[in-house]
């Protein structure tokens, strides 16, 4: 392991999303905040009550998530593209670097800021409503674990796109729907069947409740069932990214 | 002879079905200037980019200084410097951060006394903290190679590096590349300016379609020409193969 490198690589990983904070941090901050505003306080008033919490106490775990989810994703799939369309990836093929460090370095980089950006989240719903913090450790495994996951994601994604559009077709395609459609916003006991049966093969709406029991003690699926389908996700995203950067794929032609 | 620092033997490149390095054996010796000449589409930067990690070979083995480049990558990745053919520049960083991300990528603590000195060696200790996409074309050149040494490569790679500069700045680079070589660095250097390789190599090599047609010492071969120009040389060549494949 070149522990120089891994370090490098972290820090500027880090300092990136840095210099575009208003892109980076501020914006999700802005759209989170006009979630809440809409979903928390506008309907929120209507709906009162969920799962037996108040219905603007309950999306803000979903937020939180959803924020983590899309930022994490964002943060190593639109850097690592970047590189290949400016040609800066000879730097990384040409170092005496592995996989693992471009793992470590770019998911870690992934990491810090879906932690940041789910803070600023939180700070912001402080401003709508208080919550309790039910679990701490339910709420730290899955905030560690679902960036981490989407971060290797985002590395697969950049991996195989080859324009701007291949990278687009996720986060806008399928996360999206995914985690709308994944309880941020309600309870899927809400639902009738077959759609209640349906959401259950959703991941997010594992990630999101496993995060909602975390915080409110709360969720539509146990925290265990929820913590396994967030490791299986996470070990078969770690497969793949490390395969593909592993054989070079359509990186060292 | 002064011992090998690169020894490629057998390589052969396969994109599919075509081949753009067919069994090619090559070395370099230590502190030698060596061009490799040969028209568009060669084989030139494919050869480069198996030697230094850009891209792996079909067939045959590289070595670097006695280390293989595919099983022995994190040495031999230390030891090579590449400037490649196309400018590329981070536009998030200054050229500063850029020379102290790139000694950290190649495993050197970065060293903000040694990024000062490369600016100073090419000319670009004013443009320290500006944003690299408002440096001139020269200037992101200069930072290329720059880039490139920040790790003291024992052997750098120069992928035609004066393509598409003025004669000002290419007569600046030759006397970089010059300064290098007295410093004791094998340089390895593709070109498509013959004059560029009559007056910088040591030896030259010529490769066309994936073959390495000739490898010879600048003198001998002028010497052995007759007092013919090495362009003329090189066209001869290169026209004698081209007849050979119609064949």
């Amino acid at each position: 392991m070149n522990r120089v490198a891994l370090k490098t690589l972290f820090i500027k990983e880090i300092r990136r999303f840095a210099k575009v904070w208003m892109q980076t941090v501020l914006s999700p901050l802005v759209t989170t905040s006009l979630y809440f505003l809409v979903f928390g306080v506008a309907l929120g008033s209507r709906l009162k009550e969920i799962s037996g919490v108040p219905y603007i106490q309950f999306v803000v775990p979903g937020l939180v998530m959803m924020t983590m989810v899309r930022d994490s994703f964002l943060n190593t799939s639109s850097s690592l593209f970047q590189s290949k369309i400016n040609g800066t990836i000879t730097d990384l093929l040409v170092a005496p670097i592995g996989a693992s460090e471009i793992l470590l370095s770019y998911v870690g980089a992934a990491m810090c800021r879906a932690v940041i950006t789910g803070s600023l989240v939180l700070v912001v719903a402080l401003f709508f409503t208080w919550f309790p913090l039910h679990s701490v450790g339910w709420a730290i495994f899955f905030t560690l674990f679902v960036p981490a996951t989407f971060g290797l994601l985002g590395i697969v994604s950049a991996l195989w796109a080859e324009k701007f559009d291949h990278l687009a077709i996720f986060p806008n395609f399928v996360l999206l729907p995914l985690a709308f459609l994944g309880g941020v916003f309600y309870s899927i006991d809400l639902l009738p069947e077959p759609w209640n049966a349906i959401s259950r093969l959703n991941p997010l709406l594992y990630m999101v409740n496993g995060l909602r029991f975390g915080f409110l003690g709360v969720a539509d699926v146990s925290p265990v069932a929820s913590a396994v389908v967030v490791l299986i996700s996470f070990m078969v995203m770690l497969s793949v990214a490390g395969i593909m950067l592993q054989r070079g794929y359509k990186l060292r032609t | 002879m002064k011992p090998s620092v690169l020894r490629c033997s057998h390589v052969t490149k396969r994109y599919g079905d075509f081949t753009a390095l067919e069994d090619l054996s090559l070395e370099v010796y230590e502190g030698e200037i060596f061009a490799l000449l040969g028209p568009n589409g060669a084989g030139k930067s494919t050869l480069i980019h198996c030697i230094t990690g850009v891209s792996k070979q079909s067939e045959g083995t590289i070595e670097v200084l006695g280390f293989d480049t595919l099983r022995d990558f994190r040495t031999t990745r230390r030891l090579v410097g590449l400037v490649p053919q196309e400018i590329n520049y981070d536009p998030f960083f200054t050229p500063m951060e850029n020379l102290m991300i790139n000694m950290g990528l190649m495993g050197v603590e970065p060293d903000r006394e040694r990024a000062e000195d490369l600016l100073r060696t090419f000319a670009l200790e004013d443009k320290r903290d500006a944003y690299t996409r408002t440096l001139s074309g020269g200037m992101k050149r200069r930072l290329l190679i720059a880039k490139a040494l920040v790790h003291q490569p024992r052997l750098l790679f120069l992928d035609e590096p004066t393509a598409g500069v003025d004669v000002e700045l290419r007569r600046e680079l030759w006397q970089e590349v010059e300064d290098l070589r007295a410093a004791g660095t094998t340089i390895v250097l593709t070109t498509h300016y013959i004059e560029e390789a009559e007056r910088l190599a040591d030896r030259i090599g010529v490769i066309h379609n994936g073959e390495l047609l000739l490898v010879e010492g600048r003198e001998s071969l002028l010497e052995r020409h007759d007092g013919r120009s090495l362009e003329d040389i090189f066209v001869e060549l290169i026209r004698r193969a081209d007849g050979r494949h119609a064949a």
